[in-house]
Parts: structure tokens; sequence; C-alpha cells
């Protein structure tokens, strides 16, 4: 019997998790992990590898190709690209104070597609692969030019047999011309809630009778567009939403999903701030938060989760679902999506667009002109697999996590950076102990949660493996 | 219920042939050298022209029969709906051999076997736009080569069609694999059952000793070859309380399948003789169903239950429910009048036993 490499971390007290290449995991102890690392594994250790994944007998037997199967599954493939983030305008008609970069004033010149950026961007549409679209809209503040969205939708719905449109807005100004816009079955809103109307005046509005009119405008889009409507936080972790107000703006909209980002400024805003600490306040907060969540659902039956905990759970107990930049490996730039930006130029994302605006690096990969720069492409693709960063290799979340170089690039200027520093790192590795700590948890208030999200009706033990063999005698 | 044989008198030659039967007697945009046209219909006898003679058919109306591919036998006189156009349960039962004597099996085995390989690769070619023909026996694979070939000739001429081949898995070998990939573009599903993953109660279930081992040698065949598998588990009381444990085998060592149908028992065939020492009856006890359902759907499996009257399943695992009893073995009871799950509801196989049946059934248990 031969068994596949293991890789260990401690989560408590006597208890270690270990999980092989290709995610299968289960909790031991200190004990079997002595043997392990000594080759003294017992006959009650064996047969417990075998049984759960761990081990074959052959190449080419059955345990052998389920493994490689599940080895496989956890690698994302390159796709055709089927989802284009377009910036047809980058001014705004709101000064958030997160978005320093990413905006121009409203009256402001040069910052809109002109008409050969527009036709460049049709043509470009025009020559993927694919015939699918998902297009998603952003800015600036994209309806102020709906216009322009106008064009492109029409020209879509010609052009490919299925198509949707998301418009990322702030819900600002809803005049019968928006409303109409958004008026569609192919067309959802996006929007940014933060939480209670004083905490979004603070941060978006700063003036009562605007925000009173987004709350307005938020209410009309619900009650017309129901579930074409969501919303987003975006926490600042130095003054972070009252966890109960936010929760509970969230469900009066009806919106059963919470996805907590933390803004990640750029530029002087990065630089006028303390980030040291940063990272474990954040971990602290939605540590705090998910807490907050399992408790509220167990006790008020209405059942609302965290948009990333919920993926990276099932990510790890399921292969596949790498549709999250974050938890995709390798994380090939514009395998699958790309970012047109006001002056059509092409960007991996919208990270990789703020950091070239501030000037600090050019990501840019491409124009919609002359489509996409393989050589800038080829560039990057050490960067975009975690199999071999030198830390990756130790860490048992490695088959499911992803890699973020560009983050790497926006926070530390190199993506050599020992992993175990990078803020990607300490959130992904807060998150998955967390996942994991709520797997192997025994709490009646965590299971209810951990059934509704994940749709079961019983949550099995068997999704907890544990091995522990007291029998054996270590040496 | 749906007739599937039909009188057929006038034909000229004696050994077996297929026909493909038009729809209207002015049908002219079919011409091919097996299309029969219809030349006469009066209620429940029609007439139709063919290679081999007219042939006259009784007890059935011309209407219900439009595009259907007809396997003649001239001297029993009857014609065998092969392939019926309007219905999605078509199956070619190509032997009644088997080497297994699986305890609930539907369709015990027979020892003689008559070709008619040559027949149903005819009739496929002649099959409805889009159609996926089942392949089933006894055990289709006891006849390896000419499936395979059956297959690919098929699926070569008729890119739009599909097939379900319900095999026991015990003759795929590692040259299989590359036929197996020439076939691999979606379009060809594995039918194949499994029963425990302790191999004693497996090969005791099937009656075959050493059985699950060559199963799980299959099992990698077909992942390697890239096939779509339906792996197929029906539920009796001997392996019930091991349900669980095979989802979480299936999950492991399984993960490449396409599809986990777990089924209710069949009234029929060694199924009705062993019906009383079988029946699982779930409409009292759906525990280790449904803890077999959580764990492989916890696990990415996707999962399916065949032949459940929808009132014998919590609410909870409906949704798992395919209404999957073909239509010419399915029946509704009086319990079902009026019964507002009806039209997402499978029914019941023509012979289910009601006396020795589910013990809570109907309408109380459907809130809606
Ligand atoms: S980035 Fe961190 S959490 Fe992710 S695999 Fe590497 S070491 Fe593990
Ligand atoms: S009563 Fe309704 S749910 Fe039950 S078997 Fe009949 S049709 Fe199905």
């Amino acid at each position: 019997m031969k068994i596949w490499p293991l890789r260990f971390r401690e989560l408590g007290p006597s208890r270690v998790l270990f999980a092989d290449d290709a995610g299968g995991y289960f909790v031991s102890d200190p004990a079997f992990l002595q043997r392990y690392v000594d080759s003294a594994l017992s006959d009650t250790d064996r047969k417990f590898l075998y049984e759960h994944g761990h081990a074959f007998n052959r190449v080419g037997d059955l345990q052998h190709t389920s493994f490689t199967w599940r080895w496989t599954a956890r690698q994302s493939a390159r796709e055709k690209i089927a989802y284009v983030i377009l910036v047809p305008t980058l001014r705004c008609n709101l000064t958030c104070t997160y978005c320093q970069v990413s905006r121009a004033a409203e009256n402001a010149k040069g910052y809109d597609w002109d008409t050969d950026t527009l036709e460049a961007v049709l043509g470009f549409l025009d020559r993927l692969e694919t015939d699918e679209i998902k297009v998603e809209f952003q800015g600036g503040e994209p309806l102020l030019r709906s216009d322009l969205l106008r064009r492109v939708r029409d020209h879509c719905r010609k052009r490919f047999s299925r198509s949707e449109f998301v418009v990322c807005t702030n819900l600002q100004r809803l005049g019968p011309d928006e409303i109409g816009f958004l008026d569609a079955v192919d067309t959802y809103t996006s929007t940014s809630l933060d939480g209670g109307l004083l905490h979004h005046e603070r941060y978006r509005t700063r003036n009562r009778a605007l925000t009173e009119e987004f709350f307005e405008n938020l209410d009309t889009v619900v009650q017309r567009f129901g579930q074409r409507v969501s919303a987003l936080p975006t926490v600042d972790i130095d003054d972070p939403p009252e966890i109960e107000t936010l929760v509970t703006a969230f469900e009066s909209y009806g919106f059963s999903s919470i996805y907590l980002r933390p803004v990640n400024y750029h530029g002087f805003a990065r630089r006028r701030r303390a980030q040291r600490d940063d990272l474990s306040r954040w971990n602290a907060f939605y540590d705090e938060f998910i807490d907050f969540l399992i408790d509220r659902n167990f006790q008020t039956g209405h059942v609302m989760e965290e948009f990333y905990l919920s993926l990276c759970l099932r990510r790890m107990l399921q292969p596949g679902h790498d549709g999250h930049v974050d938890l995709r490996n390798p994380s090939l730039p514009a395998s699958d999506y790309v970012l047109i930006d006001f002056d059509g130029r092409l960007y991996p994302s919208d990270e990789a667009r703020m950091l070239s605006r501030i000037g600090q690096i050019d990501l840019s990969i491409g124009t919609a002109h002359d489509g996409i720069d393989q050589e800038a492409i080829a560039a990057r693709v050490p960067s975009a697999f975690n199999n071999f960063d030198p830390d990756c290799i130790h860490c048992p979340y490695q088959p499911f996590c992803g890699t973020d170089p560009i983050d790497d690039v926006s926070r530390y200027r190199r993506v050599d950076i020992p992993r175990q520093d990078t803020w990607f790192c300490g959130r992904q590795l807060a998150v998955f102990d967390k996942a994991m700590s709520l797997i192997y948890s025994s709490d009646e208030r965590v299971l209810y949660s951990l059934r509704k999200w994940a749709g079961l009706a019983t949550w099995p033990n068997s999704l907890a493996p544990e091995h522990h063999d007291t029998s054996a005698h270590t040496s | 219920m749906i007739p599937l044989r039909i009188q057929v008198e006038g034909a000229t030659r004696e050994d077996p042939f297929v026909v493909r039967l038009s729809g209207a007697t002015a049908d002219t945009t079919i011409s091919g050298l097996w299309d029969a046209l219809l030349v006469h219909s009066e209620d429940e006898k029609c007439a139709y022209q063919t290679r081999h003679g007219e042939l006259r058919l009784s007890g059935i109306r011309s209407s219900d029969l439009a595009g259907d591919v007809l396997l003649v036998d001239p001297t029993r006189k009857v014609g065998h709906r092969l392939l019926r156009a309007e219905s999605p349960h078509n199956a070619f039962l190509v032997t009644e051999r088997c080497d297994q004597i699986c305890t609930m099996c539907s369709q015990p085995p027979k020892r003689y076997h008559v070709d008619l390989f040559p027949l149903f690769q005819q009739a496929a070619v002649l099959a409805p736009k889009g159609m996926t023909i089942g392949i089933t026996g006894g055990e289709p694979m006891l006849f390896k080569d000419q499936v395979f070939e059956l297959l690919r000739r098929t699926l070569a001429a008729r890119p739009d069609l599909s097939f379900h081949v319900l095999t026991n898995a015990q003759h795929f070998d590692e040259t299989d694999v590359g036929i197996l990939r020439e076939l691999s573009n979606g379009k060809v599903l594995w039918g194949v059952p499994l029963y425990a993953r302790e191999s004693s109660l497996h090969d005791a279930i099937v009656r075959k000793p050493g059985a699950f081992d060559k199963l799980m040698n299959s099992l990698g065949v077909l992942a390697r070859g890239g096939a779509l598998i339906e792996l197929r588990t029906v539920v009796l009381k001997t392996n019930a309380p091991a349900l669980e444990s095979l989802a979480e085998y299936v999950s492991v060592q399984l993960p490449f399948i396409s599809k986990w149908a777990i089924m209710q028992l069949e009234n029929i065939g060694f199924g009705r003789m062993n019906w009383d020492k079988l029946f699982f009856d779930n409409s009292e006890c759906f525990a280790p169903i449904g803890a077999a359902i959580d764990v492989a759907r916890g696990r990415g499996v996707n999962v399916a239950l065949y032949n459940f009257p929808l009132c014998t399943v919590p609410e909870s695992y409906r949704a798992f429910a395919a209404p999957s009893i073909s239509d010419w073995k399915q029946r509704y009871l009086r319990e079902c009048d009026g019964c507002v799950s009806r039209k997402d509801c499978g029914g019941f196989f023509t012979w289910y036993p009601e006396a020795r049946g589910f013990s809570r059934l109907g309408l109380e248990q459907i809130e809606a």
C-alpha cells in the first residue's frame, strides 16, 4: 500500500488536521503524526488511510484513479472568456471615501468611452469564442451613461444565444430612464449597502437628503425587481459597521447572503494609514461576524449566510467551486473574464486597473481594439500557481486555496514575498481555520447553520472524519 | 397499458426485418428503403406499403404509430415497437443471458440468445431526432464487441442520438479504454449497479462471488475512458443499513460518476419472488436513505431517487425523487386521485402489490 503525502496543521490542543493533495482531510492526534513521520503506522492507521482515499495499492487501480480524478477536479481549467466587466465611464455622482482612484468628477471631460472605443468594445465582444456571456457594468457610475449600456446590451442580445447583465450602481439617481434600463429579465442590479443609514452616510453620501434618496431607491428596485437585486457591503476595518445593524439592514431588504470584503486602499490613502494590525483586526471582526450569524440563525430561524464562508465550506467538502478568483488555482489572468476600462484598455481584474491607474505598475493586458496581449499574459503565469509555493506546499489548505499576485503587488510591490507574510494568505488561513472549526464542531447552533448553508437535512458525521488509534504505541 | 406488440400480417419475406412507420398517407418526407408508407387507416386497422409487401396492422391507430420503428417477425405475425416516437422510454433488449443472478432482478436471465444486433443497428439509425435509446438485458456486455460496434456506428451516422446502457460492469478491461474514449462525448450513459461497499454483501446480493472486485476494476476502466456513469443502487432490507457507508465510499472512491440513482424495488421477476425478504418500506423509515443522500450531496455527488412515490419521501428529500417509471409499466392508485403532486410523481409499477407495499401512502402526507 502506498500513502499519498499528507500535510498537517495544528488545530488545537492534541488536534491535528491532515490533508492530502486532492483535498481529502481528517483530524487526528500528535501520536498519529509521530507515527506518520516515523513511517511506523499501525494497521488501524493504514486501514483508515486506505478506506478514506489517502492510499492505493498500484498505479491504475480504482483508488489511484479516483485520487487522480479528485486532484484534477481541484485544478482550475482554462476556459473561454465568458464574463466581461465594462467601465463605460469613470465619472460618478458620489465621492465615497473608499473610492479614490476609480472615479472622476461627474462633469469631468475625457473619462467616457468615445465612439471609437464603443465600436472597439463591440468588436471585442464579437470576437469572443463563447456563445453565452455575462456583462458587468462598473464605473464610475455606469448609469450616467445608460445610452452606452443600451448599445452594449442590444448588441449582446443579438450576438449571443444567452446574455446577462449586471449593473453595479450607487442607486443615487433613479429616474424613468434608469428604471427603464434595469427593468428587464436579463438585467440585474447590484449596489452597495454598508450598514445602517448613518454608516452609509458617513462613507458614501455625506448628506442626509442623498442618503434618504438612496434608501428610497433601494426600496423601489427591491420592490420592483425582487430577486434581481443584490447588495454588497464595503467594510473599513478602522471603522467597521455595527454587525447587528448591518445584518438587519440586509434582511430587511430580503437578502439572505452578505459578502464581507475589506476595502483595499490604494496609493495615498494607503500610505496615510497604519496597516500593520489591519489583518488581525479584520480576522477578528470576521470571526465575530460569523459567530453572530450562527447565533442569530439559530435563534430566529431566518437564515443569513456570509457568502465567502459558504463558498469556502463547499470548496473544502467538494471538488470544484473555484468560480471565485481567490479560490482558484491556477489563477491565470484573463482565463475566463476580463475588464475593459473607460479608455479601452484591458485588465485582468478591477484591482489591476486601479493599480495601473495610480501609476504604480502597468498591469494592462491589451486593448479592446487589438485584443489580449498573450505575451503580457505569459509573463504572469508563474505566479498564477500555488502548487509549488514553498509555504503553500506545506499547507493543508492548498488544495482549496488560490493565489492573488495582484493583491501582493498592490500591498508589497512584489510577488515573491513569503506567502505566509501576505495579507492574502493571512486572510485565507483565518477563513479556512474558521470553516474547519465549524465542520468539526458539535455545537447544535453551528450544526444548524451548516445544514442550512449547505442545504442538507442532516449534517453527517462523515463530513468531519476523525482518526485515533489509541492502541497503537509510539516509539 | 401501452401496447408494445402489434399484430402484423402480409409480409412477403420470412425472416425478421425493421421498418419505420410514416405518419400520414400523404407523407412524402420519408422515402428511404426502410420506410413504411401509410396507405390506409381506419380506426384500429391500418396498412403500410413496404419493400416486403403491404403490411396490415390491427389493434392500434396509425396516429399512435407515426414515426415508430417496428421489428416485424413475419412467422409469428407480430411487430415489436422497438422505438416509440412519442415515448422517452425506449430500449433494445439485446440478450437475456446474464452472469449474475441478482436477488431482485426484474428480468431473470435465460440461457438462449438470439442475435438481433444487425436489426438493432438498422432500427437505431431510423430513430427520431434526439432520442435516447436504452440498451438492456440480461447483460448486454456479454456481447461487448457487438455493443461497442452498435454504439460506434450509430453515433457516427446519428450524432443527435444518445444511449443509456444498463450493464453489471463485469466485463470491462484495460483494452476498452480506447473505445470508451472514442465514445466519451457525452452520448453514452453507463448505468451500473452497486449494492454495498462491503464486497461480501454486494456479492451475496448479486449471487456471484468476486463480482464486487470485478465491478471496481471495471468502474476504474470506465472512469479512465471518460465514460458517463450512472451508479444504481436498489434499496433492499439487506443493504439499507449499509447505505450511508456506501455513500461515503461513492464520494471517495467513485467521485467521477455523473449520477447516483438510489432506487426502489420492482415487484417482478426475482423481485416478486423475494419481495417479502427484500422490500424496504421507506414510508415507515427513510432515515438510512436520507443519511446517504446528505453524505453524497455534502460531497458534491449528484443524487436521484428512482421509483419512489413522492408521498413516501419526507418533504425535505422530495426534490430528489424523479418520475422514473417508464410509461408502459406505470400506474397510479386510488390514493392518487386528486393528489396535488400527481403530475410530478412517477406513481407505481403496474405490478406493484398494494397489499404488501408501502404502509403509508397518499394525499394526507402531501401538504400543499
Ligand atoms: S496562500 Fe496561505 S492559506 Fe493559501 S495555500 Fe498558501 S499557505 Fe495555505
Ligand atoms: S398519492 Fe400522489 S404522491 Fe402518492 S403516489 Fe399517488 S400521485 Fe404520487
